[in-house]
This record gives C-alpha cells, sequence and structure tokens, in this order.
C-alpha cells in the first residue's frame, strides 16, 4: 500500500494528501472485492459443471448459453427467500454467525500477492496474519450450530469445531516450514524468494523434497479447513443434514456458502504463494509487462489449485469423523513436525546433493513408519451371530 | 492515534463489561472475543504486531472456542438456563479486590517511577528479533514453558486415555 | 506395484478420464434435454382420453362417439360429461354437442375406452396439458378432444390397426348382409322366461328395415346375450334416424336374458321429440309397463341398464326397483314413474 501511494504520489503530485491517501487505501479494496467474489460466483458455476461431467451428465446449461447466469440466478433466488429463523433461536448470534463467516474470509485476501509487488498489503506478519483471520471463522461455525437450537446443528457444529482445529495446526506447521526456508513471515517476501532459476520455475518451493510434503500436508489442511470433500462431514446431507447451517435460509445461507468458498479460493491462493511459486513463471518480472504475465501466471496456478480442488471432491468419498480426526494427529502432525526438522536438515547442510539426498530419504522413512503404524488395525473377517 | 486508542479503549472496556454483566452464557463468552480483539487493537497500536496476531490467534482461535466447547457440552442444550444474578450477593468482596488491584497498579505505573523501569533504546519487534531472544536471552523460561505445555498435553492423553480404558 | 495411495490415485485418473471423454464421446453424456429432445414413450403409455374421428375434412361428422352415455355412466370419478346433440326438431342425432372430460379428475384408469363399444374413445399418450389455471383451464372440450384416426395410428400402431382391421370387417359384414335386403331381425334368438316379454308385440317384422346386422367386436365386454340384443338394435340405425326399440328384456347385467324382439310401430309414444304429457296421452290406454315407458326419455341409450321398453317392464315386473335411474330424463321422469307406481299401488 504503501508503494502506491508514492506511484500515486509521483503521478498527480499536485493533489493533497488525505485524498491519495484513500485513493490508494481503496484501489486494493475495489480489486479485492469486485475479483474474488466473482471467481467464487463462477468457480461454483465450474465447479457444477465439472462434477456433472465427471459423472457423465451435463452441468447447468438452461440459464445462458452453458449456465454462464446460473450463479447470478442463484444469488438472486436467495435473496428475494424468505428469511427464517427459529422462534426459539437466538436471535442475535443467529444473525452474526454468516457475517462472521465471511469476514475472515475477505480479509485473507488482503495478504496474497497477485502480482509482482502487488499485495493489498504488505504485512510484516503476512502469514501469521492470515491464520489468525482464519482461525477466527471457527467461530462462526460454532456460532450458527449453537444459535438454531437445533441439536443436529449443535453435533455438526461440535465436529466442524473439532475438525477445523485439529486440521489447523499440521497446516500451520506446514507452513513454518517455508517460513523458516525464506526467513520472514511477509507473502510477497516468500513469493519473491521464489524467483529466479530455469525459467523462474524452478525455484518453486514444490519441487523440493520439504516443500512437496509441505505442499501435500498444507493442500489437505486447506481442504479441511473450508470443509470440503473428502471433509465435508460438518455439513454434508447426508451425514447431519446441513450441519451448523440447517436452520439458514436465503441469503444467510449464501453467506456461509460465500465464507466457505471464498476461504478455499483464498487458502488455494496462499498454497500458490509459498508453494507454487506465486506470481512466479516464464516472463514474470517486475514492470508493466512483467507485472502482467506475473498476474497471468497467479490466476493460472490459482485455477490449477481451484481445479485440484473441484476434481478431487468429485473423486474421493467422505472421510468418517474418526478416521479423520486420527488422520490428522497420528499422521498429518507428526509429518508436520518432521517436515520442519527436514528443513533444518536443507538449510545447514551446504553441499546441495547431499541435502537432497538426506532430506529425501528423512522424509521418506518417517512417512513409510508412520503409514505403516497407523495401518496396524486391518479388516479382520466379520464374525456373524444368528440368532438362535 | 489518539482517537483509535480511545475507540478501541471503548471497545475492550465495553466487551468486559458486557461479559460479566450479560444473561445469556453464549453472549458472554461472545462479547469476552470482542475483548480479545481489543487488546489485540491495543497490541497492533503499539507497534508489536506479532503479539497482536497471536493474541487472536491463540485467545480467539484456541481459548474462546475451548470455553465454547466448555458451555456446549455443559450446558443443558436447549440452554434455559434459568435467572441468573448478575450481580450476587457479595458484590462488595469483587469491588474491594477490583479497587486494591487498581490503586496497586496505579502506583506501579506512575510516570516517573515506570520510566526508570524500561529498557532503552528501540523497542525490537520484529519477529527475528523476538525469536532470537526467545532462544538466546530467555532460553530458561521458554524451555520451561515448553516443558509445562508437554506435561498439560500428556495430562489431556492420560485423562481421555482413562476414559477409553473404562469404556471398554 | 501399489504404492501408498494408489486407491486415491486410480480414482482421480478415472474421474479425469470420465471428464474428458465426456467432451469427445458423445455417448456418455445420458442426459435427454428435455424441452428439444423427448424420451419416446411406450406403445402402451397412457395420459387421457380422445375422441377418434375418421375423415379429416368433416371431423365433427364422422366422429364415431354416439352420445350413448356408457363412458359418463362408467367412468370412476366422473369426469366426462355428455350431452346428446338433437336436431331442430328435437330428434337426437347420434353424436354428442357436448364432450367435456375434466382431466384434473381424470385419473387414467381407461374403463371409458373399454366399455366404449364403438372405438370411439382412446386413450392418448400427450403428458405436456400443463396450464396456468387449476379449474375451467383443464377442462377439455369436444374440439380438443377430437382427434383424427391417423393420429392415433401414428401414437399406437399395433392397437390403432387392430381397431381398424375390426371395423372394416364389421362394415364388410354389414354390407354383404344388405344385398339381401332382409330385415334386421336378428335370427333365432332364444326365447326367455323373462315376465317382462310381452310376447304379442314381440317378433313383428320391422317396418323400419335395416340393411344388415352389425356385430359387436369380440373383445367389447358383453354378454352373448347382451351382444346379440346390441346388435339388433345397432342395426335399426341408418343415418339419423331414430333408434327403434323392438326387443324386450335389455341387457341388464346377467338379470334376464332379452328376447331379440324386431322394432314393431306400436309403441307410437317411443318418440324423444314428444314432450312427457305427448308421451302420456298416447299411453294413456295401454299397460303398465307402456305407460311407464312412456314416461322415460325415449332415447334408450342404455344409461339405466335397459333399453327404455326393458326397463319398463322390469319396473312392472318388481325385478327393479331403483326408479330414478333414466338419466336423460332426469327428475321429471323419476317423478312421472313414482307418480305411476303409487296410482298402480293404488289401483
Amino acid at each position: 500500500m504503501e508503494t502506491l501511494y508514492q506511484q500515486l504520489r509521483s503521478w498527480f503530485a499536485h493533489a493533497p494528501d488525505s485524498v491519495l491517501f484513500w485513493v490508494s487505501v481503496a484501489i486494493p479494496i475495489i480489486f479485492v472485492i469486485s475479483v474474488f467474489p466473482g471467481i467464487f460466483a463462477y468457480t461454483t458455476l465450474v465447479e457444477r459443471k465439472a462434477l456433472g461431467r465427471i459423472q457423465n451428465r451435463f452441468g447447468p446449461n438452461r440459464v445462458g448459453r452453458w449456465g454462464i447466469l446460473q450463479p447470478i440466478a442463484d444469488g438472486l433466488k436467495l435473496l428475494i427467500k424468505e428469511d427464517i429463523v427459529p422462534r426459539r433461536a437466538d436471535k442475535l448470534v443467529h444473525f452474526l454467525a454468516p457475517v462472521i463467516a465471511v469476514i475472515p474470509s475477505i480479509l485473507l485476501f488482503s495478504v496474497v500477492p497477485v502480482g509482482t509487488g502487488l499485495v493489498p498489503v504488505d504485512l510484516n506478519i503476512g502469514i501469521l496474519f492470515a491464520f489468525a483471520v482464519s482461525t477466527a471463522s471457527v467461530l462462526a461455525l460454532f456460532m450458527g450450530g449453537w444459535a438454531s437450537r437445533n441439536k443436529f446443528s449443535l453435533l455438526g457444529a461440535m465436529r466442524a469445531v473439532a475438525q477445523v482445529v485439529s486440521y489447523e495446526v499440521p497446516m500451520v506447521l506446514a507452513a513454518v516450514a517455508v517460513v523458516m526456508a525464506v526467513g520472514s513471515l511477509s507473502t510477497l517476501r516468500i513469493a519473491r524468494a521464489q524467483a529466479g532459476g530455469v525459467l523462474n520455475i524452478t525455484n518453486w518451493f514444490v519441487f523440493r523434497p520439504w516443500g512437496f510434503v509441505g505442499f501435500v500436508l498444507f493442500t489437505i489442511g486447506a481442504m479441511a479447513e473450508s470443509a470440503r470433500t473428502p471433509f465435508d462431514i460438518p455439513e454434508a446431507e447426508s451425514e447431519i443434514i446441513a450441519g451448523y447451517h440447517t436452520e439458514y435460509s436465503g441469503f444467510k445461507f449464501a453467506l456461509f456458502q460465500m465464507g466457505e468458498y471464498l476461504a478455499s479460493i483464498a487458502m488455494a491462493g496462499i498454497t500458490v504463494t509459498m508453494f507454487l511459486g506465486g506470481y512466479n513463471g516464464p516472463g514474470s518480472g517486475p514492470g508493466w509487462i512483467g507485472g502482467l504475465i506475473s498476474m497471468f501466471w497467479f490466476f493460472a496456478k490459482l485455477a490449477f489449485m481451484i481445479a485440484l480442488n473441484i476434481w478431487i471432491r468429485g473423486t474421493w468419498p467422505r472421510v468418517r469423523v474418526d478416521q479423520l480426526m486420527s488422520f490428522a494427529w497420528k499422521m498429518l502432525l507428526p509429518m508436520s513436525i518432521i517436515n520442519i526438522v527436514a528443513v533444518g536438515f536443507w538449510h545447514y547442510i551446504t553441499i546441495r546433493p547431499l541435502a537432497w539426498i538426506i532430506t529425501t530419504l528423512w522424509l521418506a522413512l518417517w512417512f513409510i513408519t508412520l503409514a505403516k503404524l497407523a495401518a496396524t488395525e486391518g479388516v479382520a473377517p466379520r464374525t456373524y451371530r444368528y440368532a438362535s | 492515534m489518539e482517537t483509535t486508542f480511545w475507540i478501541l479503549s471503548a471497545i475492550t472496556v465495553l466487551g468486559a463489561l458486557f461479559a460479566i454483566t450479560l444473561r445469556n452464557l453464549v453472549h458472554c463468552v461472545l462479547s469476552l472475543i470482542l475483548f480479545f480483539l481489543g487488546i489485540a487493537g491495543h497490541y497492533f497500536l503499539l507497534r508489536a504486531d506479532f503479539l497482536g496476531a497471536v493474541q487472536i490467534l491463540i485467545y480467539i482461535g484456541a481459548v474462546a472456542v475451548l470455553m465454547l466447547f466448555a458451555i456446549m457440552l455443559t450446558r443443558h442444550v436447549t440452554g434455559d438456563e434459568g435467572p441468573r444474578e448478575v450481580l450476587g450477593g457479595k458484590w462488595w468482596a469483587g469491588m474491594g479486590t477490583a479497587i486494591i488491584i487498581a490503586g496497586l497498579l496505579w502506583a506501579v505505573i506512575r510516570k516517573d517511577q515506570l520510566a526508570q523501569l524500561l529498557p532503552t533504546g528501540a523497542a525490537q519487534t520484529s519477529v527475528a528479533a523476538i525469536g532470537k531472544a526467545l532462544v538466546a536471552d530467555w532460553v530458561v523460561p521458554f524451555e520451561a514453558m515448553a516443558v509445562l505445555l508437554t506435561a498439560a498435553l500428556i495430562g489431556a492423553v492420560v485423562i481421555a486415555l482413562e476414559e477409553v480404558i473404562r469404556r471398554r | 506395484m501399489g504404492f501408498i495411495g494408489k486407491g486415491l490415485f486410480d480414482g482421480m485418473v478415472v474421474t479425469a478420464r470420465n471428464f474428458v471423454g465426456s467432451y469427445f464421446d458423445k455417448e456418455r453424456l445420458v442426459t435427454v434435454q428435455y424441452p428439444e429432445e423427448r424420451v419416446q414413450t411406450p406403445e402402451n403409455s397412457r395420459t387421457f382420453p380422445f375422441l377418434v374421428y375418421d375423415d379429416d375434412k368433416s371431423p365433427v361428422d364422422t366422429m364415431r362417439c354416439v352420445a350413448c352415455k356408457i363412458c359418463e355412466v362408467e367412468c370412476p370419478p366422473q369426469c366426462i360429461y355428455i350431452v346428446m346433440d338433437r336436431d331442430e326438431k328435437g330428434k337426437p342425432r347420434q353424436r354428442p354437442k357436448v364432450f367435456d372430460i375434466d382431466i384434473s379428475v381424470c385419473m387414467q384408469c381407461q374403463i371409458c375406452v373399454e366399455v366404449c363399444p364403438f372405438d370411439a374413445i382412446k386413450m392418448d399418450n400427450d403428458y405436456e396439458k400443463s396450464q396456468y389455471g387449476r379449474f375451467d383451464e383443464l377442462v377439455e372440450h369436444l374440439p380438443d378432444l377430437l382427434k383424427s384416426n391417423e393420429y392415433y395410428n401414428r401414437i399406437k400402431p399395433t392397437e390403432a390397426s387392430a381397431v381398424d382391421a375390426k371395423l372394416k370387417a364389421e362394415k364388410e359384414k354389414k354390407a354383404k348382409k344388405a344385398a339381401p335386403a332382409a330385415a334386421a331381425k336378428p335370427a333365432a334368438a332364444p326365447k326367455t322366461t323373462a315376465p317382462a316379454a310381452p310376447a304379442s308385440t314381440a317378433s313383428k317384422p320391422a317396418a323400419a328395415a335395416p340393411a344388415a346386422k352389425i356385430t359387436i367386436p369380440e373383445d367389447a365386454p358383453f354378454t352373448p346375450e347382451q351382444r346379440q340384443w346390441l346388435s339388433g338394435f345397432l342395426s335399426t340405425i341408418p343415418a339419423g334416424a331414430a333408434p327403434v326399440t323392438g326387443a324386450p328384456a335389455p341387457p341388464a347385467p346377467g338379470a334376464q336374458t332379452p328376447a331379440a324382439g324386431a322394432p314393431t310401430g306400436d309403441w307410437p309414444w317411443h318418440d324423444p321429440a314428444l314432450g312427457m304429457q305427448q308421451r302420456l296421452d298416447l299411453a294413456k290406454s295401454a299397460s303398465l309397463a307402456d305407460k311407464l315407458m312412456a314416461a322415460m326419455a325415449q332415447t334408450d341409450c342404455h344409461a339405466c341398464g335397459y333399453d327404455c321398453r326393458g326397463y319398463a317392464d322390469a319396473i312392472a315386473g318388481g325385478a327393479e326397483k331403483d326408479l330414478s335411474l333414466c338419466l336423460p330424463g332426469e327428475a321429471e321422469t323419476a317423478d312421472m314413474l313414482k307418480k305411476l307406481m303409487e296410482e298402480a299401488g293404488k289401483a
């Protein structure tokens, strides 16, 4: 934001200070608010059509050619729906829950760099801010479930909170590995550290052993954070009706959906920044042309991550809640700590090939050990008891 | 700067006040969350951004969630608690304690005495500096806290394990 | 070659193949895009009834329905409403003026099709009948219901060709019988022991001799006696003429076997164009059964289950107690029948 302010200063040297200040504040806000909810709306359409094609059917194709106007139709429908609040629900909390679901998701976009030097707010503690804010969205789950005065909503809320909180830990620790490698919490610096290399590609952290493991851990954690399949126990219809947002109708429900999708897109953006090289790609760099190309690369990678999310959603079955918890605490958490140690090895072993070998071996051996330990309970042959 | 300080203080104090006076327990916890937000704002105002972010991450993300879980699991689900006394019978005890603590604090933070206690030089607030300080100057408290946290973790596992063993 | 997570990876490959394949291989997508494409319904599927006509140039004249009202009576939810068409003098033309079917009531049981002796009403398979209202908009009137025989052949080829063959066979038989200009006396009808058989008036050769005997199709739900009677009755209908009944003992379900009688001129009141009082005057000196018959509507529509003579005989003989069965006659007939029975009881 400071650099935008200085840039505007250099162009409009005669304008008053406060105007320039507010303009430099408004431009990133307008950018975030117009671009990312638009991406959200069309992600819902792309998701429905892609899931349809995977399931051998068309997606929505009635509203507008290829269903292009479908998100607008959905939004309008939800807007004009009757807003039902259960009679004995806690009105204030019921009203605030969707609001608190959306605010952190939008705030997350303020630390995602979309191009060279283009981040709405360049915080020194960018990554930490992102995690702090995404933790606040946990509250919305709980508030939604509690305020509905519905046993199933409450149960869904409890499971949702347990899931989100347990997957946050390996996610944050995987991010810590990247922070260790870069030496700074600022997202802009993390993206900048992945520039260079062949075609601006080979320096991406996903091509390092610890980065690859970290990428996998972070992606799984991000999917669980925003309660996407295969981790959508909190809101799956066949499981618990709709969990914590059962009693919401109309636009409040739309806000919950928006919060969830925006969180998943924002987490995808942060994954891209931390592991996939951010805005780096062939041709990206400072300056106008380089900046535009870097923006293109960022959105291409974001599209890839969103497509991966949709692909996984269409493929894998839902994880049962106890399997979910044991996976997080027994597999992902140890793996993320081991990943941190691996980054330490990488940093301190200065001979690169040796560092590669040792890090890869360390990670692979521990992964196999954990997998074997977790797979001890096999499938026993079923014993039957007949009525005599 | 001044107006920000007063607004943040208002939010903080109101949050704390509502946390002790509201009838519905969940509303109390929610206003406590508002209080935590106000404190985090104060940290940001003092340019201790790491501390502010960690305040949000830990207090709101973990402590408040823990309190909500506790309420959820121990209260009747429908939430009808019946009338609750806001200022109980022994209100003068609480008031007296508050006055004593306020007096102590005022005595401590009076300007002339405090300036001698503060370290000189610019505050090192970058995360790198905090990290270095933790493992260089303050390593003993750091390790002690690590032991404490590990003990707490093991204690939680033991309690859960007992229940699992008992259930089997 | 199973690495950890192979199952997950294989799943992803399957879905990727499905996704990419759906763009290149058109048979993968089994969706039928409804308003543009439709799934072909089987031939036997049915929705609501329609009336068949034979010639496109004059649908109303060539419709097969004669407004006998059997389907109206037999319809379980009573969704059909028929009014017979009459000419200027009041004589009935054998076709309906009003034929309404309320398709919000119709339960598509096909009973009307099964009981129709003329193959006039058949089941359509058009399911796109949504309207914007719930009441009047869902009543189908005669113009909507008339559809051509070609349409019937198109939607149900097997059924329609069977019906066409049968009708053609009947027409040929009728033409063969018309060559010897014999009376339409059904030969050697079994005599009945039914009490309501005035033997004196039976078996007189008809004045209005019809051309040939029309046979009722084999799959129409009538007993052989009923069928024979109906054939006799129907053969008395040249185009536009009033039906003349001669037969005693109408085809009541299982009750009596009708004696196939020739239509006679012995019942001068048997003219639907006459008013009630005229008919009673004509029958003033006749027996009770005749007076009862004169009180009825004279259409021989079989709504009561008999023809007019048979109903009168049944009431007079005591076999039929219900005096309100005459549909065309409505309340007027019912009251008159009651009055006549009371007078007869007192006398």
